[in-house]
């Protein structure tokens, strides 16, 4: 437990060194927010009801799909890989150490927001602020399972910067936080479906646990988890 | 003595290319050995069957010990610092590294820096550090000298020798001769995935025959000879040069590098 709670400490001190995670985990959000922000509430004022949970999901989804990724590529397709496996420690601890990593940086993040939005935009805080933590804790840990996926299948960075900004850009263009959902073609809503944003959005936004919002979110989860075990196994080889 | 490793009949292919072929030695305990061989020959293949880090297709691997793996190619998380990965790596398996050894390794005079930021030689020996986390009885160190400068290579070699003393049973795969050569017990010349050679350096001096290079110099010129026999051969062209007239400035007489021997049998001669 000592050594994995070391790991879980080294992994955040890393992260914290690294550029990348400070540029996609927090400038790129909090600036995006900043500039955004200013303007959804300008042209559409009834933007500041959802101000939180639009800035968020699109924070987390750029944090976990362009964030994790290199450093899932950076383990697992260079001599990291063997030199872990070498020395002792087992495979899937860098991929469980930089999700946990991850997912405490998206949080704060997401706090951030969460206390800023309402002091520089006026923004409605959520009714409930319980449910909403709890719906974000969820969002984030499969916004990460999937971007989990794509850093164990795809062997270099170059690749993965463009896999991810593939899946990057349907996820917010699609989840309802740009523009309500019901003006997009319906091929649109449904394709929007498929991404843990749009699903993400609509928990955080409507407040509500509803098992029919939540169902989809723990298929994806469930689904994300099988596929990087699989790809694991297939690294082990 | 007993065995630290014993190989039977060890075969891998990759694709319909036969890497090793029934490759039987064995490693004794506390030794320094060898594996020697030319690019392709199948060394790192053969450390990483052992090592458990590649399947093989047949044979048997028996191994007595703990092992520590020093691998030729390397590489740890860029922003890493040298003692942040030392401690990970021991905590994880349950030991402690003695200071003192991270001292002889001279881990804390880049302590402070990030894995990136470290020369080759300091990450040779961080990995070096890293191997020996496990406290290991069998310690692999593939290449361990590629890329350092002479003084690295140096200060390394005693590190090897002092880990010998210590008890380590230890096999390295080598281009460098002269290393095998200052540091072995035993070795083995891996050719085609066979063993073409097994044994001491003497051995091999024996085995392929002791070939001496002569270089005598007079005022006019410089000729070279080879000679099975040194006496006999000596002998008989100092007195082909007394008889004719020419005077002898000096003489140089070379035993034949172990190079040239690895080449010989790499090569079937």
């Amino acid at each position: 437990m000592g050594a994995f709670l070391y790991g879980v400490f080294l992994q955040w001190k890393l992260d914290m060194r690294s550029k990348t995670l400070l540029i996609t985990c927090y400038i790129v959000p909090l600036l995006f927010f900043a500039v955004m922000g200013g303007i959804f509430t300008s042209v559409m004022p009834q933007a500041k009801d959802t101000l939180i949970q639009s800035m968020t999901v699109f924070g987390v989804t750029m944090g976990a799909l362009i964030g994790l990724p290199p450093s899932l590529v950076e383990i697992y397709s260079t001599d990291i890989k063997k030199v872990y496996k070498a020395n002792g420690v087992p495979l899937y601890l860098g991929l469980v150490l930089t999700n946990i990593s991850a997912y405490i940086h998206l949080f704060i993040m997401s706090v951030v927001l969460y206390f800023a939005a309402p002091l520089a935009f006026n923004a409605e805080i959520p009714d409930n602020p319980e449910r909403y933590f709890i719906s974000l804790a969820v969002f984030i840990a499969v916004s990460l399972s999937i971007a989990s996926i794509i850093g164990l299948a795809v062997k270099d960075q170059a690749k993965t910067s463009i896999v991810s900004i593939i899946v990057f850009l349907p996820s917010i263009l699609l989840s309802g936080i740009m523009f309500p959902i019901d003006l997009l073609p319906k091929a649109f809503q449904t394709a929007g479906k498929i991404f843990p944003a749009s699903w993400g959005y609509r928990i955080m936004a409507d407040y509500i646990f509803q098992l029919k919002n939540l169902l989809p979110l723990t298929v994806l989860f469930v689904l994300a988890v099988f596929a990087c075990i699989i790809l694991l196994r297939r690294l082990d080889k | 003595m007993s065995n630290a490793i014993q190989i039977s009949n060890l075969q891998k292919s990759y694709a319909n290319h036969m890497v090793l072929n029934g490759l039987s030695f064995c490693v004794h305990q506390g030794e320094i050995f060898a594996l020697l061989g030319v690019n392709g020959a199948g060394k790192t293949t053969t450390l990483e069957c052992i090592e458990g880090l590649r399947r093989y297709d047949g044979g048997s691997i028996r191994i007595n010990g703990k092992m520590g793996i020093q691998l030729q190619s390397a590489s740890l998380p860029e922003h890493i610092r040298p003692l942040e990965a030392v401690k990970l790596f021991a905590k994880w398996n349950q030991t402690s590294l003695d200071p003192s050894t991270l001292n002889t390794l001279g881990i804390y005079e880049f302590a402070k820096k990030q894995y990136f930021q470290l020369s080759t030689g300091q990450k040779r020996r961080l990995h070096l550090a890293l191997a020996l986390t496990r406290n290991p009885d069998i310690l692999f160190l593939d290449e361990p000298t590629a890329g350092l400068d002479v003084e690295g290579r140096i200060a390394l070699h005693e590190q090897i020798r002092q880990l010998k003393n210590a008890g380590k049973t230890i096999i390295l795969a080598s281009h460098d001769m002269a290393e095998v050569e200052n540091l072995c017990d035993r070795l083995a010349i891996l050719s085609e995935g066979r063993i073409a050679f097994i044994g001491t350096v003497d051995q091999l001096n024996e085995a392929v025959g002791k070939h001496y290079n002569i270089a005598i110099q007079t005022e006019k010129r410089t000729e070279n000879y080879k000679s099975d026999n040194i006496a006999e051969s000596l002998l008989r062209l100092l007195t082909q040069y007394k008889e004719n007239g020419e005077t002898v400035l000096d003489i140089n007489i070379d035993r034949g590098s172990l190079e040239q021997h690895f080449i010989k049998i790499t090569k079937g001669e």
